[in-house]
């Protein structure tokens, strides 16, 4: 899987572009969708009853925008709070986040909120927030107004959608969305964001030339 | 159970994933059905047919369950092995009264439990649809949880009680087993600081260190923290994470040996993938190794495994590893 991206974009070394490669971590109280968005971006499936995630999950998908390809490092996390000691470790060195709620669920706005203002203190300074109201599809039993949690999103420089992973609603735009918002300069082409005492870019011969590959 | 001819869900009711390698299961469950008829009738001899066989815990017994309880002993085996009975006996409230107290509850917990009810082996037969199971299963974690304030309900729980159940289809049972697990036999895994997994995750870093220190530098190199691969390792007790059948042979050890068993099989899986993990160069292979390695052949042949993991894992005692966890207790 790691290859993936890294043969598709090799064949031709005449095209030009770059790769950039991010960290990004999901967030977000217990059965609000985290492992369902990703499962829909990354394989573009849905499960009724998805499993819980215990621990983290690792995942990546790779896209395209205009000249660049962007490729994120995906992890997704247990959502219930007592899983909240380990999510530092997870999200460490990230250069993107999305935070889940479920619009069905006041609660879980809540927490989302406590998440957002956790990773404004802790996580890396320039990390790019958005802010996801899942389970769009349930709008009818809604509890958590639009308008609200755009207010909220203004306020705190988050991007903000409201998704459905089971009709795959605006799930690829909050991706691509981040990926518009991230800054593609040369410290992100090439590295990784989960490289914590990672030393690959100072020995690793290959660096210039994915920076110089693209599709 | 002839041939290639399995069906498609196993005697636990486990769907059989599509990529189930049916060749390495036939070859190994060729030679294991032989074991498995030698080994009931060695515990027929034993302990005879009765039901109610006190096990005595000692040294003969402990071999013979490190070699696998049969399915027909298992529930009773585990119930006192792991010191199960003796709770349950010296309760003063049996498990119907504990019930009865927590099915008032409208504690938040019993909320959560339901919501992971559905998300629990949603591929098992038991657990779909109409069967008693998971109603079960709510009753066995809302009642541990009740009378457990400290621990409640930890997210993985399910699998663990689940698991249980699918083993002994017994309510009761399920109930004092699962509660002697978490209240005796593990570590402070499920309290709401993880204070125990997080000490053991240390631990694990250092065992393997110790004894791999090749594989240790690798994974530290790549970025992957223990606790996003073996998280599960531990909370969930490799159910879900290993082989139906496997998973209940270290529970059989587990239950008569204690914690310790977890690491041996930790770095048994550890050791096994070893040339697998040191060929990773990022992190996405990195965790799709650990992620397949339910699927390798020594693995899924169980018999062979938990060999490995008392020869392999090195002379790992309760003692070695309550000194490592003063070490790496975390305040």
């Amino acid at each position: 899987m790691a290859n993936r991206s890294g043969t598709a974009q090799r064949p031709n070394g005449q095209t030009q572009g770059k790769i950039c490669q991010f960290k990004l971590v999901l967030l977000g109280e217990s059965a609000v969708g985290k492992s369902s968005l990703v499962l829909r971006f990354v394989k573009g499936q849905f499960h009724e009853y998805q499993e819980s995630t215990i621990g983290a999950a690792f995942l990546t998908q790779t896209i395209c925008l205009d000249d660049t390809t962007v490729k994120f490092e995906i992890w997704d996390t247990a959502g219930q709070e007592r899983y909240h000691s380990l999510a530092p470790m997870y999200y460490r060195g990230a250069q993107a986040a999305i935070v889940v709620y479920d619009i069905t669920n006041q609660d879980t706005f809540g927490r989302a909120k406590t998440w957002v203002k956790e990773l404004q203190r802790q996580a890396s300074p320039n990390i790019v927030i958005a802010l996801a109201g899942n389970k769009q599809d349930l709008a009818n039993k809604r509890l958590v107004e639009y308008e609200e949690a755009q207010t909220y999103a203004d306020e705190n420089g988050l991007l903000f959608m409201e998704t459905s992973a089971k009709t795959a609603m605006n799930v690829n735009d909050i991706f691509l969305a981040i990926a518009k918002k991230l800054p593609k300069n040369e410290q992100n082409t090439g590295q990784t964001g989960s490289g914590q005492g990672r030393r690959l870019t100072e020995d690793n011969p290959d660096n210039k030339t994915v920076m110089n590959c693209c599709k | 159970m002839a041939g290639s001819n399995y069906s498609k869900v196993d005697e636990y009711g486990f769907e059989r994933p599509k990529d189930f390698d049916f060749k390495t299961y036939d070859a190994f469950m060729s030679q294991y059905v032989k074991v498995l008829t030698r080994r009931a009738l060695r515990w027929n001899n034993m302990f005879g047919n009765q039901r109610n066989i006190n096990f005595r815990k000692n040294a003969t017994l402990k071999r013979f369950v490190r070699k696998g309880i049969p399915t027909e002993f298992r529930t009773r085996c585990w119930m006192t092995v792991s010191g199960a009975e003796r709770i349950k006996n010296s309760s003063n409230l049996t498990y119907q009264q504990l019930k009865s107290r927590s099915v008032s509850s409208t504690d938040e917990m019993m909320d959560a439990i339901k919501i992971d009810l559905p998300r629990t082996f949603p591929d098992n037969i038991f657990f779909s649809g109409r069967e008693p199971l998971p109603n079960m299963l709510y009753n066995v974690l809302a009642t541990f949880a009740h009378q457990n304030s400290e621990v409640g309900y930890c997210q993985g729980l399910s699998y663990v009680a689940g698991l249980i159940l699918l083993v002994t289809k017994d309510e009761a049972a399920s109930f004092w087993l699962l509660k002697t697990l978490i209240e005796q036999l593990l570590p402070k895994y499920y309290v709401r600081t993880m204070s125990g997994l997080i000490t053991d995750l240390d631990v694990l870093n250092e065992l393997v260190r110790k004894y791999e220190p090749l594989v240790q530098r690798h994974i530290q190199n790549i970025g992957m923290p223990w606790a996003m691969g073996t998280t599960k390792w531990f909370i969930c007790l490799y159910a879900d994470v290993l082989p139906t059948e496997t998973v209940l042979r270290i529970w059989d050890s587990l239950f008569f040996e204690g914690s310790k068993i977890l690491f041996r099989v930790a770095l048994t899986l550890i050791r096994l993938h070893k040339a697998a993990i040191l060929q990773t160069s990022d992190l996405s292979e990195l965790t799709g190794v650990f992620r397949n390695m339910k699927n390798h052949p020594r693995v899924i042949d169980c018999h062979s495994f938990m060999k490995d993991v008392f020869e392999l894992s090195g002379n790992l005692s309760n003692s070695t590893l309550e000194k490592l966890r003063i070490t790496y207790k975390k305040e």
